[in-house]
C-alpha cells in the first residue's frame, strides 16, 4: 500500500479509515453483487416486457397492471395470508408448549430435547419424500389408518395432491417442520428467567396460570415477538418446503415462479409480482417492529 | 470523506453491475483441450452409469475432449434450456423430445446445420422416414435435430381380468370407458384406469391419443388455430370422464406402481413398461400375497407379465397411436470447438456397437431410428430377455410404430412450429388439470386454453 500511497502525506486517522474500508470491503462488494444487484435488477425488469431472446421492451406499469387485475393473483396472495397465519401461530404455540414442557424436570430430558429438534434439522427433500409416502392415497398409511382401520372417511382421498385440502397438509408439514426452532429459542430464555420471580409470586398465592401470565409472559414477550416476526418473513417467502411437498399451493412464492419461469415464462411479470411481495413484506415488517417490538 | 465514500459506493455498484452481468467465454482456445456439458433426459442413476460409460470410451478415443454428463428432468428442460441460453451458457449438446427439439429450434436455440450435416452424413435414407420427419425445420431437408431413439405409447391392460370379465380390449373410446367403469372399485382400493391429470407432459401424451381418434387437430395446414372445435371438445369430455375412474387427486405416470401391484386394471403408458415388467418378475418371488397379507387391495400377481397386453391404437373414428422420438440437438453455444467435439460425440453415439449399449439400457423403451440396427442381431439379443419374452414380430411392430407416429405438430406433411411450443409450454396438461382436479367447466377450460395457445403464436 505504502508503493503508492505515501503514508507521509496521510493522518493518522485518515488512515486508520483507509484500513476500516479495506476491511469491509469484501463483504460490502458480495452483499452488493449477490443481494442488491439482484433486488434493483428486478426491480428494473418489472418495468420491462422480458424475452429472451429478443430484448426487452419498455412497458411502464402494464405488468404490474395485469398481475393485480388477475384474480389468480389475489387467490394466491389469500393462499399465502393462510399459510402465514396459521404456520406461525401453530409454530408459535406448539413451541410454546413444548418449551414449557421441557423446562420441567423429568427423566432423560436431555435426549428428549435433542430428539424434538429431529424435524428441524433433516433435510427438508428426505422428510418431503417421507410425507409424500404417507399420504399417498393408494399405498400411504394415512389412507390406511383413515379408511381401513379407522374407517373415518368412506373413500380415499388424494390430500396431499388435492388442491381445496393440499395448503393444510402443507400448513402441518410446515408447523411439524419448524416448531423446534421456536421451541428452541424459548427454551433458552426461558431458563434464563430469575426462580426467585416464581418463589416470589408462589408467596403471592399465585396459580399456576397467574405465574404464566404475571412472570413467563412477560419474560418471553420480546423473544416471541422476535420469533413471530422471523417466522413471518421466512414463511410470507417460503418456497422449497411447499413446492417440493405438492407443487399446487400456490402461495406468491410458488405462484412467482410458475409465472416467471414455467410454461409462457412472464419474466416481467413475475418480477412484478415479487417486488409487490417485497413491497407487503416491508410494510408489513414495518408495521411490526413499531407497533409490537415498541421500537 | 462524504464525497470519496458515495464515490466509493458508486464505483461498488457499478462494479458489482459488470461483475454479475455475466461474461462470455472467448472462443480463444480452439487448439486446446475441449470440455462440453451433455443434458440428458435420462435422470435414473443406472442409465446415468451407462452413458458415463459411453462418455468414457470416447474421452480415450479423444483425449482432449472432456464430457459432462448433466441429467434434466424431461418437464424441466424447456425452462433449463431458455434460462441458460439467457445467461450464455447453453449445453454443446442436449438430448429431448424431438417435439421440445423442434420448439428450441424455432426459437433460434439450435445449430440446425450442424445437425443435418451429421445426419447427412450418416446418410438419410438409414433412418426410419417418420423420425426424421418429427425433427425437420419448415425449410425442406433442414433439420433442428437427429433422432436417437424412440418409445411407443399404447394402453397397458390386465388380459386376465378382461377375459373372465368378458371384456373386449380397450382399443376403442367405448371400450376404454366400459372397463375403466367396471374395475373402478375405490372400496378395494382397485382403480380403473390411470390417465395424467397432473399438469405436466404425461397428460399431454395420454390425450393425444383421444384427440387424434377424434380427428381433432390444434391446427389446419395453414397453421391457423383450430383448437376449440367440436371433436376436440368430445375428446377433452371423454378424457375428463375416464379421470374419474383414476387413483384419487392429481396422478402422472409414477402411478403405474399402482398397476405393478395389482390395483389397476388399465394405464397408459410407453414401451417402457416392458423394462420394468421384467424387473417386476425377477421380484415377484418375493412381492407374493402371502408376504404382505395385511395390505388392502388385490394381490400382486406374479403371472403379471404374461397377463399383461397391450392395445397400441385407440380407435374412434380414427385410428390413433402414439409415441414419442427423443433426439439429440447442437445447440447454438457459439464456440465451434464445442460444436465439433459434441458432433463427433453424436457420431460416435450412432456407431454399432455405442448405440447398442445404449438401446440396452431399456429394452422395449428405447427403440433404434436406424434400420441398420433394427435388425443387428447384437440389438436383438437384449441381456433382459425381452426380445425373447415378446418375440421378435412383437417387436419389430413397435420398432415399425415409430415411423407412423402422429404429433399436433405435423397437419398433412406441414410443420406448425407453434404447436411444438404449445407441447412444450404444456398447455394442455394444465387445462386437463384445471378440468378434472380444480372441477372448471369443460367450455371454461378449453377457452383459457386456445386464449394461451394464441399468446403463443
Amino acid at each position: 500500500m505504502s508503493t503508492f500511497l505515501p503514508a507521509s502525506s496521510l493522518t493518522r486517522e485518515k488512515r486508520e479509515v483507509m484500513l476500516g474500508w479495506g476491511l469491509v470491503f469484501p463483504a460490502v462488494f458480495i452483499i452488493l453483487a449477490l443481494i442488491l444487484y439482484p433486488i434493483v435488477y428486478n426491480i428494473y425488469l418489472s418495468f420491462f416486457d422480458v424475452n429472451l431472446h429478443r430484448g426487452n421492451t419498455f412497458v411502464g406499469l402494464e405488468n404490474h397492471r395485469t398481475v393485480v387485475t388477475d384474480p389468480t393473483f389475489w387467490r394466491s396472495l389469500g393462499t399465502t395470508v393462510v399459510y402465514v397465519v396459521f404456520t406461525t401461530v401453530g409454530t408459535t404455540l406448539v413451541g410454546l408448549v413444548v418449551a414449557l414442557v421441557m423446562n420441567q424436570k423429568f427423566p432423560l430430558r436431555g435426549l428428549v430435547r435433542s430428539l424434538v429438534l429431529f424435524p428441524y434439522v433433516a433435510p427438508v427433500i428426505s422428510v418431503v419424500f417421507a410425507w409424500q409416502f404417507i399420504f399417498d392415497p393408494v399405498n400411504g398409511i394415512v389412507m390406511d389408518v383413515l379408511v381401513e382401520r379407522l374407517g373415518i372417511l368412506n373413500t380415499r382421498v388424494n390430500l396431499i395432491g388435492s388442491p381445496s385440502s393440499a395448503v393444510w397438509i402443507a400448513i402441518v408439514f410446515s408447523i411439524w417442520k419448524n416448531f423446534p426452532f421456536t421451541y428452541l429459542m424459548l427454551l433458552s430464555r426461558l431458563q434464563g428467567i430469575d426462580k426467585n420471580l416464581y418463589e416470589a409470586a408462589e408467596v403471592d398465592g399465585a396459580s399456576g396460570w397467574e405465574k404464566f401470565r404475571y412472570v413467563t409472559f412477560p419474560e418471553i414477550y420480546f423473544v416471541t415477538s422476535s420469533i413471530i416476526l422471523l417466522r413471518v418473513i421466512w414463511n410470507f417467502n417460503k418456497f422449497d418446503e411447499i413446492y417440493l411437498l405438492t407443487t399446487n399451493v400456490r402461495v406468491l412464492s410458488v405462484y412467482t415462479y410458475f409465472k416467471a419461469f414455467v410454461g409462457t415464462m412472464e419474466m416481467g411479470q413475475g418480477s412484478a409480482l415479487a417486488l409487490i411481495q417485497f413491497i407487503l413484506l416491508i410494510g408489513f415488517i414495518l408495521f411490526y417492529v413499531k407497533k409490537v417490538l415498541k421500537w | 470523506m462524504k464525497k470519496m465514500l458515495s464515490f466509493l459506493m458508486i464505483l461498488l455498484v457499478l462494479i458489482s453491475f459488470g461483475f454479475a452481468g455475466g461474461q462470455q467465454e472467448t472462443a480463444d482456445e480452439m487448439a486446446g483441450p475441449v470440455e462440453i456439458d451433455f443434458w440428458t433426459t435420462q435422470t435414473q442413476s443406472d442409465r446415468l452409469a451407462t452413458i458415463q460409460v459411453l462418455v468414457d470410451t470416447f474421452q480415450i478415443m479423444n483425449p482432449n475432449v472432456t464430457i459432462n454428463v448433466i441429467p434434466v428432468d424431461e418437464n424441466d428442460m424447456p425452462t433449463q434450456l431458455n434460462t441458460a441460453a439467457a445467461a450464455g451458457n447453453m449445453p454443446a449438446m442436449i438430448e429431448c423430445a424431438a417435439e421440445n427439439a423442434v420448439a428450441f429450434g424455432s426459437e433460434g436455440l439450435l445449430d440446425a446445420e450442424g445437425v443435418t450435416e451429421l445426419i447427412n452424413s450418416i446418410g438419410k435414407d438409414k433412418y426410419y422416414a417418420g423420425t426424421l420427419k418429427l425433427n425437420e425445420s419448415s425449410t425442406p431437408g433442414l433439420y433442428y435435430a437427429t433422432p436417437y431413439h424412440g418409445w411407443v405409447q399404447g394402453i397397458w391392460y390386465r388380459a386376465d381380468w378382461f377375459e373372465a370379465a368378458g371384456l373386449n380390449p380397450p382399443n376403442t373410446w367405448e371400450n376404454i370407458l366400459k372397463a375403466a367403469k367396471y374395475f373402478y372399485e375405490p372400496s378395494n382400493n382397485q382403480y380403473g384406469i390411470l390417465v395424467g391429470t397432473k399438469a405436466e407432459t404425461y397428460a399431454e401424451q395420454c390425450f393425444t391419443m383421444f384427440a387424434m381418434s377424434n380427428g381433432a387437430e390444434l391446427f389446419d395446414k395453414d397453421g391457423n388455430l383450430i383448437f376449440n372445435s367440436p371433436e376436440m371438445k368430445e375428446a377433452v369430455e371423454i378424457y375428463a370422464e375416464l379421470a374419474k375412474y383414476n387413483p384419487p387427486g392429481p396422478q402422472t405416470w409414477r402411478a403405474r406402481d399402482y398397476y405393478l401391484q395389482g390395483k389397476m386394471a388399465m394405464f397408459f403408458y410407453s414401451t417402457y413398461i416392458m423394462d420394468d415388467l421384467a424387473l417386476a418378475e425377477a421380484a415377484a418371488g418375493s412381492l407374493t400375497s402371502e408376504n404382505f397379507a395385511d395390505l388392502a387391495g388385490a394381490s400382486f400377481d406374479p403371472e403379471l407379465v404374461k397377463n399383461t397386453r397391450m392395445a397400441s391404437t385407440i380407435t374412434n373414428d380414427y385410428d390413433a397411436g402414439y409415441g414419442v422420438v427423443v433426439s439429440l440437438a447442437l445447440p447454438d453455444q457459439g464456440d465451434a470447438a464445442k460444436t465439433a467435439a459434441a458432433q463427433s460425440f453424436m457420431r460416435y453415439l450412432y456407431t454399432p456397437n455405442a448405440y447398442i449399449t445404449w438401446l440396452h439400457m431399456a429394452p422395449g423403451g428405447m427403440n433404434p431410428v436406424l434400420k441398420e440396427i433394427a435388425v443387428n442381431e447384437r440389438f436383438q439379443n437384449d441381456p433382459k430377455g425381452i426380445f425373447s419374452n415378446y418375440g421378435a414380430d412383437k417387436m419389430a411392430e413397435i420398432i415399425a410404430g415409430l415411423d407412423n407416429i402422429e404429433t399436433f405438430s405435423i397437419v398433412e406433411g406441414n410443420r406448425i412450429a407453434a404447436a411444438s411450443t404449445i407441447y412444450s409450454k404444456q398447455i394442455i396438461p394444465q387445462m386437463i388439470y384445471k378440468i378434472t382436479q380444480e372441477n372448471m367447466d369443460v367450455d371454461r377450460a378449453m377457452a383459457w386454453a386456445e386464449a394461451e395457445m394464441n399468446k403463443q403464436k
